[in-house]
């Protein structure tokens, strides 16, 4: 019995229906809510868990994880607020080294992992705390200053999109190509499905490791650059539980923690879902501890469904 | 002789390998014909399994050579034993059961374009072509793990022609197909014959290795005992090359008469495809219950044992009326349950061997909640001697055991509840021939305390060596009942299939 695209995606659906429904409640009570201003205000919002999520993803889709991408924008915010220090002549050598700062973390996660067998969630649990205390160490409160012309990428619009809303799709559009497209995508998902068997193909895990890792944490970086472009300043509050956000909407949009399965599409509604849910709070004027308490509960749901629905599907069928 | 005969495509020449000072394999010499199916036949523990893994280049041989295609090799890595063209399929299949038939049969060895790109155009008309070649047809996009077992195996066979494979090798692969999932096999085994390829088939199954095989070589105890063609052997002599006994000696008869009813069912039905079976088990006999797959074996030994609720009919135990809630109901009034599948089923397969033998009877040496190891280790050395089960320890892990070892080990961890009927399900199913006749001997051994035992098996060679007396089921009823001295194995065919009902 083949199975129907809409019957295999079907979780998928749900995420971008409840957006809608979110869209609707969101519209009756408040006109601002459909207004362009606010849905490309929730898209540019978007951008900032969603790059990350999707640097997230690649690491989630091999069978691992990283639980320091927080702690790495917030070091990159302040890296690339010293460096540039308000001057527009440095901007391009900022952006190069917080990029270069993010692959090099990746890579050693990478390192650790392949050649000490420790386990991603060891290596970049502790990672976490290292970034963390080395950024509070460089300072507790803001520090550095954004150049002028690169503060104004945020609020600057092509054809009424704001720009960093073309970063995030290209950024999006690129990941969902690597995936499908590429000898390296495939083998990615080869590893996550089953790893021995991919050993034994002949798949060079340890190098698509390097590269997983390395993206993810120059994806982080990159967030660290947009959240720059916001506040201006390096400050240290920057980054808190991104892991943790950029988990669960990778898990809402149908990716497996235990690796091998997952969508960008799904993976941009579980982005979208959580963002217009945090847009939606704040229009209705609720408390904004709610959001975390709503967010337990889609995580756990999504979770539970979409084991539900691999169960369904289970079992042995004809060709 | 000492020359390269070139008419051979594989010559494995005194292969020697011990492991620890215990010899695996000595000096074993065989030689395959191209374009021949070679069956390799032996019991576990033969040197089968070390054999072939020198041969896939995932152990090297301590002495003696490889010649493959005319070429010596002293060893080589399993890069290489791929290179050259010989692969093997495991009886775990080696697959990403969440990426597609195409995708899998080209794991690890995509075809590129630029950039890392996959070309998909060219992996998908491979894949095609590949499994036109088999005769098969398949969908492409389908997700692996979607497919029945047969054909994730095709998609293993299509693997291992993508890569120009000279020398196939398939480790029971019958062990996980059913019915006519076999007769495609054979009929691709015959195609990729035709081509010149040449297959090794590893089986316990004597019937298919007659079946489907030219040449069978037989170890015993790492050495080589024979190669010969089939077209020269009599199942018999086969046998008895494997073990050094005859047929008539692996199935011990009964020593007694069989006793009073120690169990009578009368119309039971449960929920499932049973249908008012009626049946009654004497003590020390062994009642084999024959029947195809689907037929109600399995419900009928679940309703037995308390695992489904019945929904009409009565059972009687000793006379006495029982109900059996549960099956921990049931183990108490003394009927045992021996299931199917041992891995998933009757072992805690990640534990080990003292764990699985006292699950049962935990409360024997345990007081106040706490457990008495000493008690427990008695127990396990007696159960140890007793049934000769082969184990460093009681704290070796279970799955270390070899399948003959483990079955004992159920049969062992549930006659520690003493009891009066014993249901057996499959009781030899992937244990080697030796092993069999040990578990034949503990069943008759059995009967001799007094034990009623209801077998059932889908081996009918079993069925008619080893029971008293013969049930058949047919869609969920016993549709004969035959006395294994005046029926045969197409009788019993013909009853397993056919909805006419036998008057004994």
């Amino acid at each position: 019995m083949k199975q129907s695209f809409f019957n295999k995606h079907s979780l998928i659906f749900v995420v971008y229906g409840l957006i809608m429904v979110l869209m609707v409640i969101g519209a009756l009570n408040s006109e601002r809510f459909l207004s362009i201003r606010n849905l490309t205000n929730v898209l540019r919002q978007a951008a900032y868990l969603g790059t990350a999520a999707l640097g997230e993803m690649l690491v989630i889709l091999t069978a691992g994880i990283d639980l320091s991408i927080g702690s790495l924008v917030k070091l990159c915010v302040l890296v690339s607020a010293i460096l540039m220090d308000g001057n527009p002549d440095n901007v391009w050598m900022a952006v190069f080294l917080t990029l270069g700062l993010g692959i090099s973390i990746g890579l050693i996660h990478a390192f650790l992992i392949n050649e000490f067998n420790l386990s991603p969630f060891v290596v970049t649990f502790a990672s976490l705390f290292i970034l963390h205390g080395i950024s509070l160490t460089i300072t507790t409160k803001p520090i550095g200053r954004a150049s002028r012309d690169f503060l104004m990428l945020y609020s600057q619009k092509l054809m009424g999109i704001p720009i960093i809303v073309y970063y995030f799709l290209s950024i999006t559009l690129l990941v969902m190509f690597l995936l499908r497209k590429t000898v390296f995508g495939k083998h990615i998902y080869a590893i996550g499905g089953n790893l021995s068997v991919a050993q034994l193909s002949g798949i060079p895990v340890k190098k698509v490791r390097y590269g997983v890792y390395a993206l993810c944490s120059l994806l982080a970086a990159s967030t660290g650059l947009l959240w720059l472009m916001r506040m201006g300043v390096g400050d240290p509050v920057i980054g808190k539980e991104l892991e943790l956000n950029a988990i669960i909407a990778v898990v809402i949009g149908g990716t497996s923690l235990f690796g091998g399965r997952g969508t960008v599409i799904g993976v941009l509604g579980g982005v979208l879902l959580l963002t217009f849910t945090d847009n939606l709070l704040v229009v209705l004027g609720v408390n904004q501890f709610m959001s975390g308490l709503i967010k337990g509960i889609i995580f756990v749901t999504a979770v539970a469904l979409y084991k539900q629905d691999d169960r369904s599907k289970g079992g042995f069928s004809g060709p | 002789m000492s020359q390269t005969d070139s008419s051979f495509i594989l010559e494995m020449r005194n292969i020697s390998k011990s492991f620890g000072g215990v010899n695996a394999l000595h000096d074993v010499s065989f030689q395959c014909k191209p374009g021949t199916v070679h069956a390799l036949v032996g019991e576990n523990g033969a040197g089968k399994s070390t054999l072939i893994k020198i041969l896939s280049g995932a152990l090297t041989a301590d002495r003696g050579e490889i010649i493959f295609k005319g070429k010596h090799h002293l060893s080589f890595s399993t890069r290489e034993a791929l290179n050259h063209g010989i692969s093997v399929i495991y009886q775990e299949l080696a697959l990403v059961s969440k990426m597609t038939v195409a995708e899998n049969i080209f794991l690890g060895r995509e075809p590129r374009k630029v950039f890392g790109l996959i070309d998909e155009l060219l992996l998908r008309l491979e894949a095609q072509q590949l499994i036109q070649q088999l005769g098969m047809k398949m969908d492409l996009d389908k997700e692996v793990g979607e497919l029945s077992v047969a054909y994730q195996q095709m998609v293993e066979i299509a693997k291992a022609l993508s890569k120009n494979a000279d020398l196939i090798v398939m480790d029971e692969p019958s062990a996980i197909l059913a019915g006519n999932e076999l007769e495609q096999l054979f009929r691709i085994i015959q195609s990729l014959v035709n081509r010149g390829v040449s297959i090794i088939y590893i089986s316990h199954r004597l019937e298919e290795v007659f079946r489907i095989a030219d040449v069978v070589t037989v170890l015993k105890d790492g050495r080589l005992v024979d190669t010969r063609p089939i077209k020269d052997l009599e199942r018999a002599e086969l046998v008895k090359l494997m073990v050094g006994r005859t047929l008539e000696e692996i199935f011990p008869p009964s020593t007694q008469q069989p006793g009073e009813t120690v169990l009578e069912a009368k119309d039971i039905s449960t929920d499932t495809i049973l249908d008012r079976v009626s049946l009654n088990l004497r003590k020390g006999e062994i009642v084999g219950l024959a029947g195809m797959v689907g037929s109600g074996r399995t419900e009928l030994a679940r309703a037995l044992f308390g695992a489904d609720p019945l929904t009409s009919g009565n059972i009687t135990l000793n006379g006495q009326s029982s109900v059996f809630d549960s099956p921990s109901d049931a183990i108490k009034k003394k009927i045992s349950l021996v299931p199917e599948d041992r891995k998933q089923q009757g072992l805690f397969i990640e534990l080990p061997i003292r764990n699985n033998i006292t699950m049962p009877i935990l409360r024997k040496f345990s007081m106040w909640g706490f457990l008495n190891r000493k008690k427990e280790n008695q127990i396990i050395e007696l159960v140890r001697k007793k049934y000769s089960i082969a184990m460093t320890s009681g704290s070796q892990e279970i799955q270390y055991l070899s399948g003959g070892n483990q079955q004992k080990v159920v049969l062992a961890k549930w006659l520690q509840t003493q009891p009066e009927v014993i249901i057996m399900d499959e009781p030899t199913r992937g244990v080697d021939v030796g092993a069999k006749f040990e578990i034949y001997q503990l069943m008759r051994q059995l009967n001799q305390e007094g034990i009623a035992i209801l077998m059932i098996s889908s081996e009918l060679t079993e069925i008619l060596g080893l029971s008293d007396r013969i049930l058949v089921m047919h869609e969920g009823s016993i549709v004969a009942e035959l006395q294994p001295s005046e029926t045969s194995e197409e009788q019993i065919i013909e009853y397993a299939t056919t909805r006419t009902f036998a008057a004994t």
